[in-house]
């Protein structure tokens, strides 16, 4: 079994921002010259999400609300106070919350070389917590 | 305008080239597990935050350190990859020779804008005769101080040489110099305002978000701790925004301000007009 890993950066120019990566993920595929196997797509932080979801400006702003809604920015929550081990303050706790409700990863098949995945079905790295530079890990494996 | 008096500029990329720098700097400062960011990033934070200027704050403990935390010349190299967003403090060590040479260097060459002091780092106190050249530089080009006062949160840094009641002998002696006495000088919160409404110099900022959201914070502060004529009929004219910049996040401090229930004059005031009279970019037009 082959497994080919690619990290890629993003620089987040929202608080909350929906980056469609689809494209990069298929060249990922494209380029490990893995036929037949399974591609992951991983966050590498806590405040951030990967979702598979259609690419609609009215679905993502429903996304949106949504995730206001159930955790919203200026809510009570524990985690905002100073961080030792940082030396700055929290304050992030929506991000955290909103990144567990969403899940840091996704998984598609591949096959025949190419990412199988609906019509319908496109892969955002979301932020929850900008602004920031992040990263997210592509990684095919298979044969 | 909309300034922010007091950001550390610890890890703005132009001066993290070398690794061994950034490894000091996060210790000496407390920022471990932050990492360097890129001027672009810097500026979309302070556009998201809309923020027009910044005031960077060098950080000099030689004598103890063996290196400055943030050099001059480096708040120097930042503000000039970024012309017109910043507005640079100098530091230097108080306990070596030849401190008011170069903090003449820093107002005269590097056309620095004021004078950062940490007595809480240094350990000593306001009064310390190595401390008045510096002062007396200060008046002399018109340039105001800086002060951290209140709590400390670095290491090595006891919070009692922040307490703004020791900073009274120098309102008093030195009438013409503006100083700050920042973090709202928190937990002596009341001190400080008798020091804000008896000495026309004497202003805070605040970058203080010790517990809590910003908006919570402040809304004790300002709406408890004081009562909520304290902040627009009495101290309108000396308090400043300030994040602390990269302890606290900008747009976070900048809507906690916000959020209170101040007057548009008095939040004007606070986001920017007093800092232009406190670095002496115009003089107040009239006197109570």
């Amino acid at each position: 079994m082959l497994i080919k890993s690619y990290t890629h950066e993003i620089a987040s120019r929202q608080e909350f921002e929906m980056v469609k990566i689809t494209d990069r993920v298929k060249e990922a595929v494209a380029e490990s010259g893995i036929q037949n196997g399974l591609v992951f797509v991983i966050s590498l932080h806590t405040t951030t999400a990967i979702m598979i979801n259609e690419s609609l400006p009215c679905v993502e702003k429903d996304i949106e609300t949504t995730l206001e809604r159930l955790v919203p920015t200026d809510g009570d929550y524990i985690h905002t106070h100073m961080l030792p081990s940082y030396g700055t303050c929290s304050g992030n706790a929506p991000g955290h919350l909103k990144s567990m409700l969403c899940g840091n990863h996704c998984v598609l098949p591949v096959a025949d070389g190419k990412m199988a995945c609906g019509s319908a079905q496109d892969i955002y790295f979301v932020e929850f917590d900008g602004l920031k530079v992040r990263k997210y890990t592509i990684q095919v494996m298979g044969e | 305008m909309v300034i922010d008096v007091h950001a550390h500029p610890v890890l703005f990329g132009p001066i993290c080239t070398d690794p061994e720098r950034v490894k000091f700097r996060k210790q000496a400062f407390g920022l471990y597990k932050s990492s360097p960011i890129s001027m672009e990033q810097v500026m979309a934070v302070m556009d998201h935050a809309g923020l027009d200027k910044a005031v960077l704050l060098a950080e000099d403990y030689s004598a103890s350190m063996g290196q400055p935390i943030v050099s001059n010349e480096e708040i120097r190299l930042i503000m000039d990859t970024i012309p017109d967003r910043f507005i640079g403090f100098a530091s230097v060590d108080p306990r070596q020779e030849g401190a008011e040479e170069r903090l003449e260097r820093a107002f005269k060459e590097l056309k620095l804008a004021g004078l950062k002091l940490n007595l809480s780092h240094l350990q000593m106190e306001p009064s310390d005769a190595r401390l008045k050249p510096l002062y007396a530089c200060c008046v002399k080009h018109d340039k105001p101080v800086m002060f951290h006062s209140g709590f400390s949160w670095e290491p090595d840094s006891p919070s009692k040489y922040g307490r703004p009641i020791l900073y009274e002998d120098v309102a008093v002696e030195y009438p013409e110099l503006r100083f700050c006495l920042s973090h709202l000088g928190w937990p002596w919160v009341d001190e400080l305002v008798m020091l804000l409404l008896k000495y026309p110099n004497v202003y805070t900022d605040t970058a203080t978000v010790f517990m809590d959201s910003p908006k919570n914070y402040y809304e004790q502060i300002f709406m408890k701790n004081m009562a909520p004529g304290w902040l627009q009929n009495n101290l309108m004219d000396k308090v400043m925004y300030g994040s602390n910049l990269p302890r606290f996040r900008q747009v976070r401090t900048k809507t906690g301000l916000e959020s209170l229930s101040l007057r548009p004059d008095v939040m004007r005031k606070i986001l920017g007009d007093n800092a232009k009279v406190y670095l002496g970019m115009e003089v107040r037009g009239y006197a109570y």
